[in-house]
């Protein structure tokens, strides 16, 4: 490995130690209360304090939603590779779990402005 | 063995050299799909986290047979895993679309780069550059930027597998040269 080589690798050390907070930062708008979940059919909003357990329509499946403890996880998907699973639990602020192939997100805060049409609960 | 194959190459008619460059070009993208599909049936312990060996093949391209070779690699590549695991069109291909997209362009300017890089280098650049640009999708796909919160492990692994996959490129490269068989 050359010179280059090296500082390229400790740019993207670097980088990736940085991305975390720099996100956390700018999305931590308000204290996390609420966890948004947002399907292809709309979204729901959950008190974070809530013992729930929600079953969302995906793309392609069920996708089952806990929120516990102050946590939200994905528990079950039908999904190929269960990344959204795999996330493990979201808590703060702006953190967020998404299953792309079935289009649901779970993310903590629902304050800002996302431009939804409407919540449903 | 040596000689014997450089002088074949030195009077090579151009119509065998746009052979070579053809058939070397097709064996590439079969290696890369054949990686790239050993690479989908293994369930990765943490998500976002790919040893990216498909890569070796398009960094091999690239070396041999230049840009515009490198990218069709990368792009039939996807193209050919997303049929065969069913992905192709869903939104999981946008993912490997992006990936593939942002890591060929990387190692082209790495490649270009007046910065002395090594194949090791190269691979990094590539390596990073196709997780990020999967997770910045995911972000666009799933419109919050907080999934980009996962980011940290998957772009530090990257640069681990991107350097074993710059080694092993490096390997195939230099034998492929050593032998004349490469395209240019």
């Amino acid at each position: 490995m050359s010179r280059a080589d090296r500082i390229l690798a400790i740019a993207v050390v670097l980088f990736a130690l940085l991305v975390g907070p720099a996100v956390r930062g700018a999305a931590a708008l308000s204290p996390a209360q609420t966890v948004t979940i947002k399907g292809p059919s709309g979204s729901t909003r959950v008190s974070l304090s809530a013992e729930r357990t929600l079953e969302v329509e995906g793309l392609n499946g069920v996708v089952v939603v806990v929120v516990h403890d102050g946590h939200a996880s994905v528990r079950e998907s039908s999904c190929p590779d269960h990344v959204c699973v795999r996330s493990g639990v979201v808590s703060r602020s702006g953190e967020a779990i998404a299953c792309v192939p079935n289009g649901v997100t779970v993310r903590i805060g629902g304050e800002r402005n996302d431009g939804l049409d409407a919540v449903a609960r | 063995m040596d000689s014997t194959l450089s002088h074949a190459r030195a009077t090579a008619t151009p119509t065998v050299a746009v052979t070579r460059r053809v058939v070397l070009g097709g064996c590439l993208l079969a290696t890369a799909c054949v990686l790239g599909l050993l690479e989908a049936s293994i369930a990765s312990p943490v998500p976002g986290v790919r040893f990216g060996l498909a890569n070796i093949a398009v960094l091999v391209a690239l070396a041999v047979l230049g840009e515009k070779s490198a990218l069709a690699v990368s792009v039939l590549r996807v193209g050919i895993v997303g049929l065969a695991t069913g992905t192709l069109f869903g939104p999981v291909s946008v993912l490997a679309v992006s990936g593939a997209l942002a890591s060929w362009a990387a190692m082209v300017l790495a490649f270009r780069s007046s910065a002395r890089f090594t194949f090791v280098g190269i691979s990094i650049a590539g390596a990073s550059a196709h997780v990020t640009a999967q997770f910045v999708a995911a972000a666009f796909l799933s419109g919050t930027t907080g999934v980009l919160a996962f980011a940290a492990i998957p772009i530090i692994a990257s640069l681990l597998f991107g350097i074993a996959t710059g080694f092993a490129a490096r390997y195939i490269i230099s034998r492929l040269e050593g032998n004349g068989l490469a395209g240019r």
